[in-house]
């Protein structure tokens, strides 16, 4: 078969797909995650998080269990979505001493009905260095947020976390405006966030109301040496609502686990299945056509893969030997290539009595190239059409692993998600937004290939055309 | 002729049982070894507290005579291939001896014992479940063959193609969700209140536990069936008897359930049949989740902590109950289908 045969009969199978609607919407969905799946890692809003997708001090900014930021439009109270703020405007004054103040100014827009739970501020550079963080307010106030003397290194950029550290500042500020309000409150116990972003009056404590407006944060650094240096800083505001699907209880964007999950959806449901779905009609070829002893000990085999319990035993084996994913993926292959065998088995035993496969036989052509010039090629469309039929039940094997904590754990897979969802009580706090977007996206990928297979299977089985 | 068949067909299947078992106990063997051990030497432990009137010298060489003859009993000590084959014979003779962590509800530890006390439970809800979904998967197969490619039909293909991949553990954790938690209609887990209410409140309060797993279980499974009906009794229909059936004027009513759905059934008695089987295994992860003490359950627990006799009986016994489902249907079969007995190849 030459370049431009094998270009005609894409054509003509492509002009039959066409038809296929369901197959076409497979394939468009499917296209879809194969895209994703590639530029993944680049989109998500943590980049990197593959990485230190275990790593708790990696997603230490984030708020724990956070809905989804979309969740406001259906809120009474609208929480503040947590969001980084990474544009400043930055200005130099070079002091007569010859020392330097930088200020670099964030513009922040506070529209939400609910304080931000956090704003961690990063200043990173180098050298000891005095740091001022000043909040500029819609109302005209100013407050000071913190002001000290810290020590920057490259490794440890300076991380103020508002809610943590600046309980004085807070206090401080209402001070400014009405002592005695200020004389009732506890520097322990108010909370910054509230205090600082709320209309200041005699409920600023118990029942305080959101002042709205545009906002500036200003973050002064003092340089005294030239040999110290102050990089660019960061804010980031951690509020009631996060990203497209939330955070998890260990603080984890839900969102960028979905992302990265479809690659090794996909590496895990093709590779696998293309591998076992060749393994099996291979064997299922080779056992029929050379028959003998061969036919008995592949069926034996087959038998008994058969009659193995699949679940249990894959469980036991990922209990015992804690597999990497390759090894999971060749522990499923051993078990699913028994699906297409008796089929291929069958159709071989059929197509071995050809008159063709008879010349060519008697021809003097080897068993070897029978089968796999003349016995493949017959059998291999039908083995594309149970490839992508395969593929749902092998990633739902792969996600009840990884669900019962046996996967492993160098990736991020929708099992995993799901595993964490429900060892950390996702049901019982109703975290709705941690348990439907893996599993809709586990069912949605099974969906894809499954339109696939059935549009595949149409056009290729010759038996089901009739249908 | 057919009664030779039988006893091939059984006596092929205990065959394969056997090699199974043989498996099995290569796979497990180290970690069976060590328990065993363990075991041993839990039991001389006790047995020396019981001792009293010995000397200490006395009573270690008898502890130690002890051991050896219960390592002796076990072959612990012969060569690898030796201790496999008798750690397959206990197998095969059921004799699958005592947990190491896990107890029955009233202490006991024997694993026979325990898994007879799951047992029950795993069949009042899978073998329910396979029940109700043959019976609604039938039902709805046939509707959808009515008319094929009609709405109803497609509506169905469409839906079986979208619960193909969807975990029946990831619908058992929305159910919980929705229906235990945010609107509390269903308890999220378990066999009964605590406490445990008797007489006719004790058998409503069993079936409130049952509901939301059996539905969850019944709703995803249903269609997957329902599918697979349809396409044996639509290939069914292009059969010559069904076009002479409706030749003679025979309503369209009485074809598809009197002619079509008759020569349907074999093929739809395996799918039972083996659904059967399959159930009394039960779902280890569903039954996790429901917090659903059977059969699946207990063997994720026995996983977790390392319960190797357990491991191993529940294995070996869900191997048992699958080959018995297909010996089964192979007689069934060589019954029905005279051809299928004669033997040949495949």
């Amino acid at each position: 078969m030459n370049f431009n045969d094998s270009l005609r009969s894409f054509k003509e199978f492509w002009n039959e797909f066409r038809k296929e609607k369901t197959g076409l919407v497979g394939l468009g969905i499917l296209a879809v995650f194969v895209i994703l799946g590639l530029v993944g890692p680049f989109i998500v809003p943590f980049h990197g998080a593959e990485a230190h997708w275990r790593d708790i001090d990696y997603w230490q900014d984030n708020p724990q269990a956070a809905p989804p930021v979309w969740t406001n439009a259906f809120a009474a109270k609208k929480g503040v979505p947590s969001s980084s703020l990474s544009a400043f405007k930055v200005e130099a004054e070079t002091q007569d001493s010859g020392a330097v103040i930088k200020t670099f100014t964030f513009d922040y827009r506070f529209s939400y009905d609910q304080p931000p739970r956090d704003l961690i501020v990063r200043v990173p550079g180098s050298g000891q260095i005095p740091l001022v963080i000043s909040l500029e307010r819609p109302d005209g106030l100013a407050a000071e947020i913190y002001r000290d003397q810290v020590e920057l290194s490259d490794s440890s950029p300076e991380r103020v976390s508002v809610a943590r550290n600046c309980g004085q500042a807070a206090v401080e500020f209402v001070r400014a405006q009405d002592a005695d309000l200020a004389n009732s409150m506890s520097a322990d116990l108010v909370k910054p966030t509230s205090i600082f972003f709320s209309k200041l009056g005699p409920e600023t404590l118990d029942n305080p109301a959101m002042l709205k407006g545009d906002y500036k944060i200003k973050v002064k650094a003092l340089l005294l040496s030239s040999d110290f240096s102050v990089g660019s800083p960061s804010i980031l505001v951690s509020g009631h609502v996060s990203g497209l699907m939330g955070t998890d209880a260990s603080k984890r964007d839900v969102f960028t686990g979905i992302i990265l999950g479809i690659r090794w959806a996909l590496i895990i449901g093709i590779l696998t299945s293309v591998i076992s779905v060749v393994a099996g009609v291979l064997l299922g070829i080779i056992a029929a056509y050379f028959g003998g002893w061969v036919d008995w000990l592949l069926t034996r085999l087959y038998e008994l893969i058969y009659l193995l319990p699949v679940l249990p035993f894959l469980i036991v084996i990922s209990a015992i030997f804690k597999p990497s994913i390759w090894n999971m993926i060749i522990l499923i292959c051993a078990f699913f290539w028994t699906g297409s065998f008796k089929t291929v088995y069958s159709m071989t035993l059929q197509i071995k009595e050809e008159t063709y496969i008879e010349a060519a036989r008697a021809l003097g052509s080897s068993k070897w190239r029978i089968v796999f010039k003349h016995i493949s090629p017959i059998l291999l469309p039908y083995s594309f059409a149970s490839m992508a039929l395969s593929i749902p039940a092998i990633i739902v094997y792969e996600a009840s692993v990884s669900l019962l904590g046996l996967g492993d754990s160098t990736i991020v897979s929708w099992g995993q998600i799901l595993e964490s969802a429900l060892s950390q009580g996702a049901m019982i706090n109703n975290l709705w937004w941690w348990v439907i977007p893996p599993g809709l996206m586990i069912a949605l990928m099974g969906m894809s290939f499954a339109f696939l297979g059935t549009a595949l299977d149409k056009i290729l089985h010759p038996k089901l055309k009739t249908r | 002729m057919y009664r030779k068949f039988v006893l091939k067909r059984i006596g092929y299947g205990i065959l394969m049982y056997v090699v199974m078992i043989f498996i099995f106990s290569t796979l497990f063997n180290n970690i069976a070894d060590v328990t065993m051990r363990s075991q041993i030497e839990e039991e001389v432990a006790q047995e020396a507290t019981r001792i009293r009137n010995l000397n200490g010298d006395q009573l270690k060489a008898t502890l130690e005579s002890r051991r050896e003859s219960k390592i002796r009993q076990y072959h612990l000590d012969d060569p690898l291939p030796s201790r496999i084959f008798w750690r397959s014979l206990r197998t095969l003779s059921f004799d699958y001896g005592n947990s190491t962590t896990i107890k029955a509800s009233n202490g006991d530890r024997l694993v026979i014992r325990i898994i007879l006390e799951a047992l029950p439970r795993t069949i009042v809800l899978f073998t329910t479940e396979v029940i109700l979904v043959t019976i609604f998967g039938v039902i709805l197969g046939l509707y959808a063959a009515r008319k094929p490619n009609g709405p109803f039909d497609r509506t169905n293909s469409m839906i079986t193609m979208i619960t193909n991949g969807l975990p029946a553990w990831w619908l058992a954790m929305l159910a919980i969700m929705t229906f235990s938690y945010a609107i509390p209609i269903f308890p999220p887990g378990g066999l009964h209140s605590n406490p445990v209410p008797t007489g006719i409140a004790g058998i409503l309060d069993y079936l409130w536990h049952l509901a939301l797993p059996l539905l969850t279980l019944v709703i995803l499974g249903v269609w997957g069936t329902a599918y697979l009906v349809r396409n044996i009794v639509l290939s069914n229909l292009q059969e010559d008897f069904v076009m002479a059936a409706r030749a003679r004027g025979i309503p369209e009513r009485k074809v598809l359930f009197g002619h079509t759905l008759r020569s349907s059934m074999p093929a739809i008695m395996t799918m039972a049949i083996l659904g059967l089987f399959g159930s009394i295994a039960g779902n280890i992860i569903v039954e996790g989740i429901f917090g659903w003490p059977g059969i699946g359950n207990l063997y994720f627990i026995a996983v977790q902590q390392n319960d190797v006799p357990i491991l191993m009986a529940t294995l070996s016994i869900e191997t048992l109950l699958n080959m018995v489902g297909f010996v089964i249907l192979d007689i069934v079969y060589g019954l029905l289908d005279p051809r299928i007995k004669v033997g040949g190849k495949a």
